[in-house]
């Protein structure tokens, strides 16, 4: 009876280890489906305001913002 | 004209009381007109009456009752009449209409909301969206990208040739050729772009979706949706509601299909992406659909293309009846305080300024300033006020949930000569933890070179709230700490209030340099 319990215990946290783990792992999958916008988000700005900023060109940096901020 | 007195027992004030054995979908027409769709028993309450159940009017539609209209509700597919005769509501003894500002018929369209939807409008007001639809198509393939008619535009022109009559919008889909979301999105925003630089105007909802606004001939705003999507291997997403194993040979080569007259891009095999949309049953006609959403479809969607728009439909609600109407309420003691204690020549930058009420007296009192919000039209009617009477106002969007707003916003207010501040009155507590992030990083951008922040927020002690993500101080100090930033000032103090005991209130001062 007693080896019985204790089987059953194990089994039980055996199954909240895993239940556990599936909300950690599911947590981590929503985390790296977060990272595209975030990459592109970031790409984009590299691309439509770092570049022109570069050129140190002030009114092209002010224009590259304007259309950049007015696009979103 | 048949009717039924067996199935709609009455139409008053409270809704439509009818006899329900199975659901059906049926339209409730005002003066021979379509205003409402609803199923009699997935869209009805049950009564005391036991059998009877009821279909409550819908919000939008309440304010109009009042006086006296033919009421007529059939069932959509086989149009049998099953109520028609002229009711009384409330006290008025005129006719009902329901119109908008400008006299234009409005109806319920398949989000509930209250527009000018297809069923009332003539080939003389639909010309222009056509003209629209085509164009922007052109400009798609133009630009790269092989879009088609989507959702209830493609339903409508592939079941009935027609825009579907409860609609009030058109919306296009493309599948791209890209294959991580991330290229998706970046794509999206290059097509956005372009399409802005052509003199469109154009709001971003996602990662994979925009609107185009075209006005139409009767100066109507309408908007056309441009949906996003991609192959996953041998699954199709597309933005807003699919995701599903699906043949790329249904997709392309593009074929045609024919609306309202005219010859526009289609997917190759229709009917596929049709059941993909609206199940199996897509061929009978339902004006009252509702999209039962697949949650593990939603769930990858929302990780990869959502999250940017939290809670703005429920703001934009709140604040789309006021928005030509000036604040009235007193400005803020902390708004009043920082004007106090800030020299005259710092620009104050309102975050999350809401109506501007802030901001307004701010500008009244002649300091510069300028109210950012998500929603900027909240503050249309300081916007005008300002112009008129040569207040050095300004309102402009900036979203915290949206890291090329923060960016583009706080690279162009850094660049602006002259010392800054920022106000934030309840901005902290009207975000969650992304957006938090997003106002610190404005915040260090903006005051790096001198400055400070302003922010008051609730706690979350000593009452409940409702519809705010209260912060306790300890966390603020640590989120400006992690941003880089130096507490000048923090406290927390009990306010009264009238309609619910008290809160707990608060306030950092905070600066970068």
């Amino acid at each position: 009876m007693k080896t019985w319990l204790d089987r059953l215990d194990r089994s039980s946290a055996r199954v909240e280890a895993l239940e556990e783990r599936v909300r950690v792992l599911e947590h981590d999958l929503a985390e790296l489906r977060r990272h595209n916008l975030r990459l592109a988000e970031l790409t984009d700005v590299v691309e439509q305001l770092l570049v022109p900023m570069a050129s140190r060109d002030d009114a092209a940096i002010a224009a590259a913002i304007e259309k950049f901020t007015k696009s979103l | 004209m048949v009717t039924s007195r067996d199935v709609v027992r009455r139409v008053d004030q409270d809704g439509i009381l009818l006899a329900a054995a199975a659901d059906k979908v049926v339209d409730v027409l005002v003066d021979e007109r379509r205003v409402w769709s609803f199923w009699t028993l997935r869209d009805t309450e049950t009564t005391p009456a036991g059998s009877l159940r009821l279909a409550p009017w819908p919000g939008p539609l309440q304010r109009f009752l009042d006086g006296r209209a033919r009421i007529t509700v059939r069932e959509t597919v086989s149009r049998t009449v099953i109520f028609d005769e002229r009711v009384s509501f409330g006290s008025g003894t005129g006719e009902i209409a329901i119109v908008g500002r400008k006299g234009e018929p409005l109806s319920l369209d398949k989000d509930g909301r209250l527009s000018a939807t297809f069923d009332v409008r003539d080939a003389g007001h639909t010309g222009p969206l056509l003209d629209a639809i085509e164009e922007v198509l052109s400009l798609l393939h133009d630009l790269g990208v092989e879009a088609f008619p989507a959702y209830g535009t493609l339903l409508g022109a592939v079941r009935e040739g027609q825009f579907l009559g409860h609609d009030s919008d058109a919306d296009l889909g493309y599948v791209s050729t890209e294959t991580t979301p991330v290229d998706v999105v970046r794509e999206s925003f290059r097509l956005q772009r372009e399409i802005e630089e052509r003199g469109y105007d154009t709001h971003r909802y996602s990662g994979a979706a925009f609107k185009v606004d075209v006005v139409e001939g009767d100066g109507v705003v309408r908007g056309l949706d441009v949906f996003g999507g991609f192959f996953d291997s041998d699954r199709l997403y597309l933005m807003g509601e699919v995701g599903q194993r699906f043949e790329r040979e249904w997709i392309f080569p593009l074929g045609t299909c024919t609306l309202a007259g005219r010859e526009l891009p289609a997917p190759a095999a229709p009917q596929k992406l049709l059941e993909a949309m609206y199940g199996p049953g897509w061929r009978v006609p339902d004006p009252a659909f509702k999209f039962e959403k697949d949650p593990r479809t939603q769930e990858r969607l929302n990780g990869w293309f959502r999250g940017t728009q939290v809670d703005l439909r429920r703001w934009d609600r709140l604040y789309s009846s006021r928005r030509h109407t000036l604040p009235r309420r007193q400005p803020s003691t902390l708004a009043v305080d920082a004007h106090r204690e800030l020299p005259a020549d710092v620009h104050v930058l309102d975050v999350g300024a809401g109506r501007g009420r802030d901001a307004w007296y701010l500008a009244r009192e002649g300091r510069r300033v300028t109210a950012y919000d998500y929603l900027p039209h909240a503050a249309t009617a300081v916007r005008d006020a300002a112009v008129r009477d040569g207040l050095p106002l300004d309102v402009r969007r900036l979203n915290f949930l949206e890291l090329r707003s923060v960016l583009g916003e706080g690279a162009r207010a850094a660049r602006q000569p002259g010392p800054h501040a920022i106000l934030a009155v309840h901005a902290l507590d009207a975000t969650y933890a992304p957006g938090r992030d997003g106002l610190m990083r404005f915040a260090r951008m903006t005051l790096r070179g001198g400055g400070r922040l302003y922010a008051n927020f609730w706690t979350g002690r000593k009452h409940d709230l409702s519809r705010v993500w209260p912060i306790s101080l300890a966390e603020v100090e640590k989120l400006v700490r992690g941003h880089g930033g130096s507490i000048v000032h923090a406290s927390e103090s009990v306010v009264p209030r009238a309609d619910s005991g008290e809160r707990a209130l608060g306030q950092v001062v905070a600066e970068w340099a």
